[in-house]
């Protein structure tokens, strides 16, 4: 177990902005797709989400996502770095609640915890590094 | 199946759907000289995922759906082993289960 690996500073803040953007991603998308009538076909929902400024900011969060995570990747092996987005589970579930006014069943929590608890432990194996484009350990 | 049931599975299916994408944009980092062709076949991967996940949201909460994508890592963490190679420790695959176990919790809530 690697306990005192040293993680670099830009993978740090690269993991950060992913669960920044990966917990703005998730508000705006649900925002987005709540303002869908239900009755609409599917070309009438493909002309309304196309005129809809706010899935505009969706494919904005996507890109930048993108390019971050991209980034991510060239320092970190991928089943070391993923693991780390679990904390958008604690963000998005928290600000659900307060700003979309959604509900969370007590079992959800302990879901969320348990699922949290894997990914900790998931993230204490070793950082196994692949090709030329990993961080050495 | 009841509109809940068919909000989870295209979840569920969004997430192995997601596995594949994530180890092709992994393998852009690896094999530098196609990293354009690796980052083009994981972002086409990832648009069929965003299809069934906006599917997904019109029937469950976010609060619901997004804590099941958590089933990505299971299929991160196979197809890592499978596909690219990296060595799985017992403390991982206990960290899969978990997860499962997590995942199953709330969707048994949902």
């Amino acid at each position: 177990m690697p306990s005192g690996v040293r993680v670099p500073l830009r993978l740090v803040i690269g993991l950060a902005v992913a669960i920044a953007l990966d917990t703005g991603l998730q508000l705006v998308w649900k925002t987005g797709v709540a303002e869908i009538p239900d009755s609409l076909s599917v070309w009438e929902t493909v002309v309304v989400v196309a005129l809809n400024p706010i899935f505009l900011l969706v494919i904005v969060f996507m890109a930048a996502q993108l390019v971050n995570w991209l980034k991510v990747l060239d320092h970190a092996d991928l089943s070391y770095a993923k693991p780390f987005t679990s904390l958008s589970y604690v963000t998005v579930c928290c600000l659900s609640v307060l700003l979309l006014g959604e509900h969370v069943a007590p079992m959800q929590i302990v879901g969320i915890v348990v699922v949290i608890a894997g990914v900790w432990c998931v993230s204490m194996t070793r950082p196994a590094t692949l090709g030329s484009g990993a961080e050495p350990e | 199946m009841t509109p809940t049931a068919f909000g989870v599975l295209l979840v569920v299916v969004s997430t192995v759907v997601e596995g594949f994408g994530q180890t092709f944009l992994k393998k852009s980092a690896l094999d530098v000289s196609r990293r354009s062709y690796w980052i083009m076949l994981g972002v086409g991967v990832l648009i069929v995922e965003v299809v069934l996940y906006s599917g997904a949201l019109r029937y469950l909460s976010v609060s619901t759906a997004f804590p099941i994508t958590s089933l990505s890592f299971v299929m991160v963490t196979l197809l890592s082993k499978w596909l690219l190679g990296e060595h799985v420790m017992p403390l991982r695959w206990l960290g899969v289960a978990l997860i499962l176990i997590g995942s199953s919790l709330i969707v048994a809530h949902a």
